[in-house]
């Protein structure tokens, strides 16, 4: 099967903190894998996250995503693709403290043009009404409780029914009743529209009920 | 436009007081720099008309300033010797404007008289929207005097009509005929303030000869020597008039000629235009700073509201957009605002029936006004320019993985 994730990275260096990670990684992921990264902090799950979800392109080595080498797209292409193709679920204070959590929810929608198409319209519906978040659509985020600010960014991440998932710490808020319900609909994505599912945890319990785990150890650099 | 709609009421909105700011920032910087343009511009206009008159064998008179000028003690016999030895002696340009006179007209505005002689007339080179240009070879007193009026008297008077009046110099019940009418917002500028400026829509140009001197009354003589110009003439013959004058009025005139006033302008004109240049230019500089610090302090407190956006499918050249569109609308705002001021202080002369000061112009506004407007939105384009891009590069900066956290 192709690969929807293939990468070679030398390495990520920080220069004005002097130092590198993730040298000389490779990480192959294909199109419905369920993958875990694991490891202490500070040796770059989160900055693999960002590499993978479009958001870093300063490092060396090469990255295909979808078939596509990144570093050939276009800034613009890399947006569209943010928007279209990746969910992002960060942590619950991710949100635009502004806006209601339906506008925040609603935000990929608005950059892919679709908000009115009523096909959409009954995916909102359905997501937010499955991760219990109908009765705070009018809320602002400040006014919801950490938990309930988890689940609105869960409910972004997923809006656009992306082909990769990327998930950072997505339940460390939750209570064990929300995280289930979290992770069960997470997974419930992946089998139904095989999307890709890559997360980065401290929790060994999350990581095991992903089909494969990464460890990443530090490095010298 | 969606997108430009959302984040303006969703995002920026939000932080209204660095909106207001922003706008009040600009606005600020935009009328400094409407200001002073429209006086550089008028200070330009005047310099041209002045600079016809800056020839080899010009000289104007000046009331020198540093005279004791006893108005009280001047009688008409006293200037009607200092007008015949002109007349016998010398070719001058004679020009008094407001004598402020009742004249019934369609706006209902006082009218000013001016009195002009050939050589001035020449020298002005009136452009007339109808009819035909003045003659002075009338006589005075059995004759009609042709005139000529400002565009606002053009519908009351049109050329051919007739105006029966007291002359305000003469005293004397006159017979006008309308002979053309002035092309709109003609003016003259003052020899030494060019950017003061007297417009003539309400105005009747009379031509004046030597009869009708000879015939007019002490307010006509003393104002016309004010701003008289010899003409082909020579410094001795200057200082010969001015010994005259000194003699039979006690006034004190200085004559200068063309290179005195060329000095005078350059010392006290293009000393203040460069004074008014670099003020502007500091006050526009720090303006710009705080406007850019207003920005900068603002994306630093909406990163995560950018970055958010960037991480969900907004790209930078989005963003630009929207920035541009943002500085666009706000300099539309404060460039619809000067219009408004600018529009409503020229309406605000005929409110005030100051004729004097009563303009015709595209929505109220003369050229001088659009071409300060044209200035102010150039100067704006650059300020958007530095700003946008210097915003932009800030977000830039920020990885969009730490900026949805902040």
């Amino acid at each position: 099967m192709n690969s929807i994730i293939k990468l070679e990275i030398q390495k990520k260096t920080f220069k004005k903190k002097g130092f590198s990670i993730l040298n000389d990684f490779e990480l192959e992921v294909e199109p419905g894998e369920r993958l875990s990264i694991i490891g202490e902090s500070g040796v770059g799950k989160t900055s693999l996250l960002n590499i993978i979800g479009l958001l870093d392109t300063q490092y060396q080595g090469s990255y295909k995503l979808f078939g596509s080498s990144v570093k050939d797209l276009s800034q613009n292409k890399l947006a569209e693709w943010r928007n279209q193709k990746i969910g992002f679920v960060l942590q619950e204070s991710a949100l635009i403290n502004s806006l209601t959590i339906e506008d925040n929810i609603k935000l990929p929608l608005m950059y892919a043009n679709v908000e009115k198409d009523p096909t959409v319209q009954d995916h909102f519906k359905q997501i937010t009404n499955k991760i219990g978040i109908e009765s705070i659509l009018k809320k602002k985020p400040l006014e919801c409780s950490g938990g309930q600010r988890s689940r609105a960014v869960f409910a972004r991440a997923v809006m656009m029914n992306p082909q990769v998932i990327l998930s950072d710490e997505p339940t460390a808020s939750l209570d064990s009743k929300n995280k289930e319900k979290m992770i069960d609909l997470l997974f419930e994505m992946n089998k139904e529209f095989n999307t890709t599912v890559i997360t980065v945890t401290h929790d060994l319990d999350l990581a095991n009920r992903h089909e494969r785990i990464i460890t990443l150890e530090s490095s010298e650099g | 436009m969606r997108i430009l709609k959302f984040f303006i009421t969703k995002i920026i909105l939000k932080r209204w007081i660095l909106v207001l700011g922003m706008v009040l920032l600009l606005l600020l910087a935009n009328y400094l720099t409407f200001t002073a343009a429209r006086s550089m511009i008028s200070t330009f206009q005047g310099y041209q008309e002045i600079e016809t008159l800056n020839q080899e064998g010009t000289f104007i008179a000046n009331l020198d300033p540093n005279s004791e000028a006893d108005f009280d003690r001047i009688e008409i016999n006293d200037t009607q010797k200092v007008y015949e030895y002109l007349n016998s002696n010398y070719t001058y340009a004679l020009q008094v404007d407001g004598f402020v006179t009742s004249l019934d007209n369609k706006h209902d505005m006082e009218v000013s008289f001016n009195y002009i002689n050939e050589e001035a007339y020449k020298t002005k080179q009136f452009g007339l929207s109808q009819g035909n240009h003045l003659n002075f070879n009338y006589q005075f007193n059995k004759e009609e005097i042709p005139v000529l009026v400002g565009a606002g008297l053009a519908t009351t008077y049109p050329v051919g009509s007739n105006i029966e009046i007291t002359d305000p110099v003469t005293q004397q019940l006159v017979n006008l005929k309308v002979q053309g009418v002035l092309e709109k917002n003609t003016h003259r500028s003052n020899f030494y303030a060019p950017n003061s400026k007297n417009y003539f829509n309400f105005s009747v140009f009379l031509p004046i000869n030597e009869e009708f001197i000879q015939s007019a009354g002490l307010d006509l003589h003393v104002n016309g020597l004010m701003d008289i110009v010899l003409l082909d003439s020579t410094k001795e013959q200057a200082l010969n008039l001015k010994e005259l004058i000194q003699e039979n009025t006690g006034l004190e005139f200085n004559f200068f000629n063309q290179q005195e006033n060329l000095n005078y302008f350059e010392d006290y004109y293009i000393n203040s235009l460069k004074i008014i240049c670099i003020i502007t230019l500091i006050l526009l500089l720090i303006l710009v700073c705080l406007a850019t610090w207003n920005t900068l302090v603002s994306i630093r407190l909406m990163i995560k509201d950018f970055t958010i956006h960037l991480l969900v499918g907004l790209n930078h050249s989005k963003l630009r957009a929207i920035f541009y569109s943002y500085f666009g609308l706000l300099f539309s705002i404060n460039l619809a605002i000067l219009f408004v001021i600018t529009a409503f202080n020229r309406y605000g002369f005929w409110l005030s029936k100051n004729s004097i000061l009563a303009t015709y112009g595209v929505f109220g506004l003369i050229s001088m006004d659009w071409f300060a407007l044209l200035i102010v939105l150039l100067i704006d384009l650059i300020i958007g320019f530095a700003i946008v891009e210097l915003a932009i590069r800030k977000i830039k900066s920020i990885p969009i993985s730490v900026g949805v956290l902040d």
